[in-house]
């Protein structure tokens, strides 16, 4: 009896799956469109003129806009008189911007998302070959007009333009005027006035970093002709993080630790670093933009100053480019398109930078008096022209283990540079194969 | 013939859902049956087909971007992790209505079963009392279980299917690009891939280490500490017991963090007194063996007060006459802590030292907020030597999207608590025999 029944029971599973099955071989077949899964644009053959230059904002468009805290009240005027312009409604909502990237991924697709989103330039790896930033096409030659050629490259992913930069950021040396009265503009200056003031046993520092942080600690490796990647931070297969100029560099730490900072990279954080400066025991200190707001509000007597020469050769930082992205599975892409180019033009960075001290990476808003005769913004932009962009290769993500782990075997562990470093670039080859 | 009501009836239900019912003279039951599998069909059968299909390739176009004259636009594609998810809700949805037509024949059966003995069958109302009453904790259990199904058993059933994928960055990321099935790929690459495999085992040992340095240390410190406080002698145990639940009380997150600035080697307290009194100090978090040490130091800080709770608990259980009785045999301290004192401790805790050794496999917080992982380790993918098995996983997914990679290790991770918990705590008195405290 039992069998019995169960062999109806299959039987009439295979009636039901049969009947419903049929209506997925149409969904299937629906779409034989190949599978290449490319993001670059094909050209439309029926649109192909290029005389439709002018957006349109969408019918009942209304537009949200993801970005850090501090960016509200910028984003709230500027989002008044968009709409007063465009009629269209601008939302902000508060999402950090390293954070953006990552729930893109799972809200965009999903459309959950922000129409319009900022984030540092080194997420746009993952986020463009994901296929989920819309590409800038319609304001490309404005972008690429209006910024440095490195700019462009930065807010761009294999050859694709994808950004709208609003602000650019690089670190730069802070000095406590009360310690040090002029920057000095060398490392030798460095050493000759560390005899003086340098003393850890009693917590006096000339000069710091985070040292665990291989975004500064490149600095010292791409000063002497070290880098990350080939061909403009492109080219995965061409590492030189362990060429002869970045095992001189890695010297060049040793003798800084033997002679300045005597402590392990982990000892070193953002909050240490800044107690040290704040009460005056650390003279020279390696920071971004961001450290701005605090030292002033601290009332530290200090300026800002390029980074300092090693040799006759200037260093070379790591800079992040600050730009507007539109998701491409925005319900309104024109509106978003033309809310990105809004905030983004000459006058919202001088906006921006009036009211945030954003440094404008618009050529022209940089050279503006009011940008250019302010020192501690001249300093940094000085050493954004001597910076190289932060690769934004997704392979990025296989480099910052084996090299932080590199430069701490050198620092702590006293192991030979070149050797560490071959190490690491070893490891950073293995580990982009395995993708 | 006298199985001719029972057969008719299972075979009008197998042709048609509640037809069987109505063959019973149960009318209400069967349109009942009958509109649920009308709305079964309304449902499945525009979906079925589609997420069968789903399933099975993950989508066939990806998306593209068409350039309309200046600007460009989106023409979706298919999203293989949308597809997957939709395919097993639907399936899910399909094993329900499954179930529902399967106890359709079954109830026509049994039904039809009655009336060829002669017996009437139940009305409506009596059907309903029988569910209600006689069977009412199956009644009040299947909302639950279809929460369970669909938030506990749905989420579950995608992470392990994920790990059959090659759903990882930078190269199979939706929507650009599709996913597709892999088989037992992701697992060969873990184990036999030398820079994934290197990183694994040797995550694996360290999580093990960690997991029974972290229990023991923490019950026997508890222990120690409930059976101060109840010696003998001791004067203002409350004050004790206060002061030693307050790490218990203080949020992790807080105290975690005040810890790692303790614990700075050049800048923390802790070396500073050390300096104090002429001694070096230790590289606290910065050297890959301290550092190890000093997660086990803190752990103990953290997980004690909730062991001396537990053993506080059951020394005063403990009846007075088996150590008077033992005193009276000129039994020492210790004989009276092995004999009476930790036999007791052992069958009353057992189970939650076997929850806590699953705990501390898992033990998050404090690997991540102490060290974050650190020091770094050149040779692991995307770990550090302090990094547990589920650090590291929250590292592939969150910070990496290795999601493939993570949905393995974390069905691995499952294996390895799960096989222990069962074995150990299978072997546990407490297991054995419920009553030996009663």
């Amino acid at each position: 009896m039992k069998k019995w029944f169960v062999m109806t029971m299959i039987a009439a599973l295979f009636v039901v799956a049969a009947c419903s099955g049929n209506n997925g071989g149409n969904g299937g077949n629906a779409s034989p469109t190949a599978n290449g899964g490319s993001n670059t644009p094909t050209e439309n053959p029926g649109n192909a003129g290029d005389d439709d230059a002018e957006l349109t904002p969408e019918a009942g468009a209304s537009l949200v806009i993801w970005d850090a805290n501090n960016q509200a009240q910028f984003l709230q005027e500027m989002g008044a008189e968009f709409e007063k312009e465009y009629g269209v409604p601008v939302k902000f909502e508060e999402v950090g911007n390293t954070d953006q990237v990552n729930k893109l991924m799972t809200d965009g697709p999903a459309g959950l998302a922000a129409d319009v989103l900022l984030f540092p330039h080194d997420h746009i790896g993952n986020a463009a070959s994901a296929g989920l930033l819309l590409p800038n096409t319609a304001f490309e030659q404005a972008v690429v007009s209006e910024n440095a050629e490195k700019t462009v490259k930065a807010v761009s992913f294999d050859g694709i333009l994808y950004g709208y930069p609003r602000s650019v950021e690089t670190y730069a040396m802070f000095y406590n005027k009360d310690l040090i009265a002029e920057a000095p503009a060398t490392f030798d200056d460095i050493f000759k006035f560390a005899e003086t003031f340098n003393d850890p046993a009693n917590n006096k520092f000339t000069f710091a970093w985070e040292l665990q942080q291989f975004f500064y600690n490149f600095a010292f490796l791409a000063s002497q002709g070290g880098y990350m990647f080939g061909d403009d931070n492109t080219n995965s297969e061409d590492i030189g993080l362990n060429n002869d100029g970045a095992v001189a560099g890695a010297n060049l730490m040793v003798e800084i630790k033997e002679k300045l900072l005597p402590l392990n990279t982990g000892d070193i954080d953002f909050d240490i670093k800044k107690g040290l400066f704040l009460d005056g025991s650390l003279a020279l200190d390696v920071n971004g933009p961001w450290a701005i707001a605090d030292y002033k509000s601290n009332g530290i007597n200090f300026g800002v100053a390029p980074l300092p020469k090693i040799g006759d050769n200037p260093m070379t930082s790591f800079s992040g480019v600050q730009a507007y992205y539109v998701n491409a599975n925005s319900k309104y892409p024109q509106a978003a398109q033309l809310l990105a180019r809004f905030l983004s033009t000459k006058e919202a960075q001088m906006k921006n930078f009036e009211m945030n001290s954003l440094l404008p990476s618009n050529e022209e808003a940089a050279n503006d008096p009011a940008v250019a005769n302010d020192d501690i913004v001249k300093a940094f932009l000085q050493q954004f022209e001597n910076s190289t962009p932060m690769p934004s290769i997704p392979e990025m993500g296989s480099v910052w283990n084996p090299i932080t782990s590199a430069i701490s075997e050198i620092w702590n562990e006293g192991k030979d540079p070149k050797t560490a470093l071959d190490n690491a670039v070893e490891q950073i080859k293995s580990s982009i194969g395995t993708n | 013939m006298m199985k001719r009501h029972r057969n008719t009836a299972a075979i009008l239900s197998v042709a048609l859902q509640g037809l069987g019912q109505l063959y019973n003279r149960q009318w209400l039951k069967g349109i009942v049956f009958l509109c649920v599998q009308a709305l079964g069909l309304y449902y499945l059968v525009p979906r079925l087909g589609h997420a069968i299909w789903g399933l099975v390739t993950l989508g066939e176009t990806t998306q593209k971007f068409v350039k309309v004259g200046k600007s460009t636009e989106l023409v979706k594609g298919d999203h293989s992790i949308f597809l997957m998810l939709d395919g097993i809700i639907v399936i899910l949805v399909l094993l329900v209505f499954v179930l529902i037509y399967a106890l359709n024949i079954y109830d026509a059966y049994q039904n039809g079963k009655k009336r060829d003995e002669g017996k009437a069958v139940r009305d409506f109302a009596a059907s309903w009392n029988h569910v209600t009453v006689n069977h009412f904790p199956y009644f009040m259990l299947f909302f639950p279980v279809l929460g369970v199904l669909f938030f506990t058993i749905m989420p579950i059933l995608f992470s392990i299917m994920l790990a059959f994928t090659n759903y990882s960055a930078p190269n199979h990321i939706p929507p650009a690009k599709l996913v597709d099935w892999v088989g037992f790929q992701t697992f060969i690459d873990l184990l036999q891939m030398k820079s994934w495999s290197n990183t694994f085992f040797g995550l694996l040992v360290w999580t093990v280490i960690w997991a029974v340095l972290a229990t023991v240390t923490c019950y026997f410190g508890g222990i120690l500490v409930a059976l101060l406080i109840q010696s003998r002698g001791i004067r203002f145990k409350k004050m004790w017991q206060t002061i030693y639940i307050i790490p218990y009380a203080i949020p992790q997150l807080i105290s975690l963090l005040v810890m790692r600035n303790l614990f700075n080697a050049k800048f923390g307290p802790i070396n500073q007194y050390f300096a104090y009194f002429g001694l070096d100090g230790l590289p606290w978090l910065t050297d890959p063996f301290w550092a190890k040490v000093t997660l086990i130091l803190v752990n103990m800080w953290i997980g004690i007060p909730v062991s001396m709770l537990l053993a506080l608990g059951v020394l005063t259980a403990i009846p007075r006459d088996l150590y008077e009785a033992a005193e009276v045999d000129g039994a020492t301290s210790f004989q009276k802590f092995r004999i009476i004192t930790m036999p007791y401790l052992l069958f009353a805790t057992a189970p939650i030292l076997i929850t806590q050794f699953a705990g501390n496999i898992n033990n998050f917080n404090v690997i991540y907020l102490m060290t974050g992982g650190g020091p770094a380790k050149g040779d692991y993918q995307f770990a550090g030597s302090t990094d547990l098995l589920v650090t590291w996983l929250f590292n592939l997914t969150l910070v990496n999207n290795k999601y493939n990679m993570s949905a393995a290790i974390g069905i691995l991770i499952f294996i390895m608590i799960a096989s222990i918990s069962i074995w150990s705590f299978r072997r546990t008195k407490s297991f054995k025999e419920e009553d030996m405290l009663s």
